[in-house]
């Protein structure tokens, strides 16, 4: 089994890293630049580094702020929020960022992610997914924040997405995000079971167990949180030690 | 500029505060019953530096001018006098089982050890997550319960009334919300009463010491309980814009419309009940009773965001609330949004910039989800709401362009 | 910021080449801890005067190529690998300096190496493209590694580092001698640092491997003094 890897995610509202639950109810957590360097000191494989206000405010990004966040920390970041055109694209990479994510303006215009794949290569096109339970194994993504359904159904969005090239896919549960009871390993599980590209778990973190299961439940390629690292339930040292003893490859 | 008085009574010129995002039209609370057809209101209060009252009465939360730890110390006193040794109700908590009402309740009984008496006047049209949300918190929070479902012909006439003659539909669920509880604190015997929010949190002429209301002469209660007085005539009190007087002509009697009445002021005197803002003991923020209500009760925010503005966990139980804002949007020039946004500004959640962005996106959003209900309930058809809609617009907030009905003044 | 001094040799002037695909702000950053006069640049001139050139690289093989051919920097980079002065190619940057590529079709490459750069065979329970961390074993004999090292951008990096890849095709040099370094992944093992000479290409992305990454673009610099 190759190295799982462990990213800590950073959802930033203007000049804060920010938190929600269920993705409302966005609080104040803290400097980005802080956060980034003590998860990058902490041993974090990657960096998730997300503009959750980008869409719903219909505004960009800041780029100067995320190369203050990039400035001194020497692992990949994968940059989302509002990326709309190449030119957001090459705006971010030159920022410092390593992929981007891309979510709501994907479902506007999914040829979109065609064109980004084949201009900057798909290792750099990563489609970030917002799931929302709305029967049994059955989920409908979402964009702007959580806010504004689209009656995709996300196994069908994700396979079409797959196919315009992306290459990667950070699927997280809108359900779970937040409350720290554990992912929601049946929609991490319908993605991996048929995605021949990475996928990175996100939403429900809870205590390091949470993350086994993820992993070995579902067999996903990485596994991203924010709450219980934002919070300090446990450093990412910790969790990594932790795996290492479940027989769990990271990189330590 | 319109040649004619602005209806409403409207002020001339139409500002916007320079803190949040609410315009000087946001009209102050009045009498309902007094209420009639083309009625003038009194606006929100800005100071010379262009800030609402509001804004100011917020300001007072976090600068430091509340001593919270003294706050708490005047609650707990306050409690030790009421509370029952024999676990009996001792506070009344009024509420719809919203994360403002979640939150009230379970902090009074788990933190401070009383034994809340939770009651509830229903939402026009229970939505599926009001309903759940309402079962979770008694529930999964623990309370007991009173709901008063009031005689639906009876409350579709007014609020079909109210929306007709004063485009205020939600006029009935005000009258029972503001009634029910002084009638239930007095029906079991319950001398404390506890409301959440204080009102000066949105602008009312209320100090940031008023801890509680009362109709005591020469203090101006903020949260006006309306007595009628035993003289008043039956032609002097309006309900959705019509007198009593009307509906008594129409074969409705007293006793239909006694819910949505209040009780005599001199029993509650007698009883010497006392109604109190839980936001003057203990500093409210909205958002931090969402992560309360979701830990404690399960509290679940809307899915998606709510129609007329991008917030996902205010208000969210009846059907008929959007067409509340919608109307308020078309008398007054402001939604959903603003109001979602101003408290959120007000709260340190979100900065002015980011909230005349949000209000712009969505401010004014018609809430077409539930219409088709909405047009039954009252029992119109969507010409006549439409019409009614556009007999309520002012010339001096509206105009009409080739694109439709535009507001003339935006917030910047 | 950057020494203006030409003859100082403490501060070697290390040109990015910005070819229109790749990460340069963290490639920069990188950099920065190592010398004061990091430059990312297009023009000839400045590449030409380097002491140290740096390709870097994200992006597909094809747009690759053609970035440089828009810009004429095609020449630039062969004659700058060809002077002796040290030249390190990042990822996609490494692959370039390749024959040929076959990244959506078969593309000619800058030809400093002789070989190809082709796609992942399928591999056993993992996933195309390769995208996480990673070991590197240099690829000699375990006794006579460390000697074999030194002087190259893999000196004094502790053994077997964990390295960071993101990519779906694989450089395949034509003589082992090329082969400085190699991984395995999904049971495969493959070709993840080269070197010919001065010219040094890494699959991996050293900017983006924590410390271990960092001593590798440290040992580069180090070269160009």
């Amino acid at each position: 089994m190759e190295n799982v890897r462990i990213i800590p995610r950073l959802d930033i509202k203007g000049p804060n890293v920010v938190k929600g639950m269920h993705t409302e109810g966005l609080r104040v957590i803290g400097n980005p630049r802080e956060l980034a360097l003590r998860y990058y000191s902490e041993g974090a494989d990657e960096l998730l580094y997300m503009d959750i206000v980008a869409s719903l405010y219909q505004r960009n990004l800041d780029f100067d702020l995320l190369k203050s966040v990039a400035d001194g920390v020497f692992i990949p970041i994968t940059v989302g929020g509002g990326i709309r055109s190449m030119g957001d694209i090459d705006n971010a990479l030159r920022a410092g960022a390593d992929k981007v994510a891309i979510n709501t303006y994907a479902i506007l215009r999914p040829e979109f992610l065609k064109e980004a794949a084949n201009k900057f290569g798909s290792q750099c096109i990563v489609l970030s997914v917002e799931a929302k339970k709305t029967g049994d194994k059955k989920w409908e993504a979402y964009t702007d924040g959580g806010r504004e359904k689209t009656g995709m159904d996300v196994v069908e969005w994700i396979k079409k997405a797959i196919s315009f090239g992306i290459g990667e896919v950070v699927v997280t549960s809108i359900d779970s995000e937040g409350t720290r009871r554990g992912y929601d390993l049946g929609l991490i599980n319908a993605v991996t079971s048929f995605s021949p590209v990475p996928v990175i778990a996100h939403g429900g973190a809870g205590n390091v167990g949470s993350f086994k299961d993820v992993i070995l439940n579902c067999q996903t390629d990485a596994v991203s949180a924010a709450s219980v690292f934002h919070y300090q339930d446990y450093s990412i040292g910790e969790l990594k030690k932790f795996l290492k003893k479940e027989k769990i490859n990271v990189r330590l | 500029m319109s040649k004619q008085k602005p209806k409403y009574g409207l002020p001339k010129e139409v500002k916007f505060c320079k803190k949040c995002v609410m315009p000087n039209t946001r009209p102050a609370s009045c009498n309902e019953y007094k209420h009639t057809p083309g009625q003038k209101h009194g606006y929100l209060d800005f100071d010379e530096e262009g800030i609402c009252s509001a804004c100011r009465f917020n300001e007072a939360k976090w600068d430091g001018t509340i001593d919270w730890a003294k706050r708490e110390k005047e609650l707990i006193k306050l409690l030790d006098k009421y509370r029952s040794k024999d676990g009996s109700h001792d506070v009344l908590v009024p509420g719809s089982g919203g994360k403002d009402s979640v939150f009230a309740s379970h902090v009074l009984k788990y933190k401070y050890g009383m034994h809340p008496l939770t009651v509830t006047w229903a939402p026009h049209l229970y939505t599926d997550i009001g309903w759940k949300n309402f079962q979770n918190w008694l529930h999964v929070g623990g309370f007991d319960n009173y709901l008063f479902t009031p005689n639906g012909r009876i409350h579709r006439l007014l609020t079909r009334n109210a929306f007709l003659n004063l485009l205020y539909p939600f006029q009935p669920f005000v009258f029972g919300q503001k009634t029910f509880a002084p009638k239930m604190a007095l029906k079991f015997n319950i001398p404390l009463v506890f409301y959440g929010e204080s009102p000066g949190e949105y602008g009312s002429k209320v100090t940031i010491d008023k801890k509680k209301f009362s109709q005591k002469e020469g203090e101006t209660p903020g949260y006006e309980l309306n007595p009628i007085d035993k003289k008043v005539k039956p032609n002097e009190i309006f309900l959705g814009g019509k007198s009593i007087a009307f509906y008594l002509k129409g074969g409705i009697s007293m006793g239909d419309l006694a819910a949505y009445l209040p009780i005599d002021y001199g029993l509650i005197e007698k009883k010497n009940i006392e109604f109190h803002f839980l936001g003057y003991y203990i500093k409210w923020i909205p958002q931090e009773a969402y992560y309360y209500a979701v830990k404690h009760t399960g509290f679940e925010a809307n899915p998606v965001r709510t129609e007329g503005t991008y917030s996902k966990y205010n208000s969210l139980d009846d059907k008929t609330d959007g067409f509340f804002y919608y109307s308020q949007y078309i008398k007054f020039g402001y939604g959903r949004t603003t109001q979602d946004a101003a408290q959120e500004i007000r709260n340190r959640h979100i900065i002015r910039d980011e909230g005349v962005a949000l209000v712009r996106r969505f401010d004014g959003e018609f809430p077409q989800k539930y219409f088709k209900e909405f047009l039954e309930y009252i029992d119109i058809t969507e010409d006549q709401f439409w019409k009614t809609i556009d007999s309520f617009r002012d010339s001096h907030l509206w105009t009409k362009g080739k694109g439709g009905w535009k507001l003339k003044y935006k917030v910047k | 910021m950057s020494d203006s001094s030409k003859n100082n040799l403490k501060t070697p002037k290390v040109v990015i080449v910005d070819y229109g695909v790749g990460n340069l702000y963290s490639l920069r950053k990188a950099c920065a801890k190592f010398a004061d006069n990091i430059v990312i640049s297009e023009d000839a001139d400045t590449i030409s005067s380097a002491d140290a050139v740096i390709l870097p690289g994200v992006g597909a093989f094809q747009a690759g190529m053609e970035g440089l051919r828009k810009r004429n920097l095609i020449k630039v980079v062969k004659k700058f690998a060809a002077s002796g002065k040290p030249i390190l190619g990042i990822c996609l940057g490494a692959q370039l300096m390749f024959e040929k590529g076959y990244e959506f079709g078969e593309f000619d490459g800058l030809g400093l190496i002789p070989g190809k750069v082709v796609a992942f065979p399928k591999l056993k329970n993992a996933k195309i493209p390769q995208i996480g961390w990673n070991t590197i074993s240099a690829k000699r004999n375990a006794k006579s590694a460390k000697n074999l090292l030194r002087g190259t951008i893999l000196n004094s990096v502790k053994k077997d580092p964990c390295v960071y890849f993101i990519h779906s095709y694989i450089l395949k040099p034509l003589k082992q001698s090329n082969i400085l370094a190699d991984t395995t992944y999904g049971g495969h093992n493959f070709c993840s640092a080269v070197k010919s000479g001065n010219i040094y290409g890494t699959q991996f992305h050293p900017e983006k491997s924590g410390t271990a990454g960092l001593k590798i673009i440290e040992n580069f610099i180090k070269l160009a003094s």
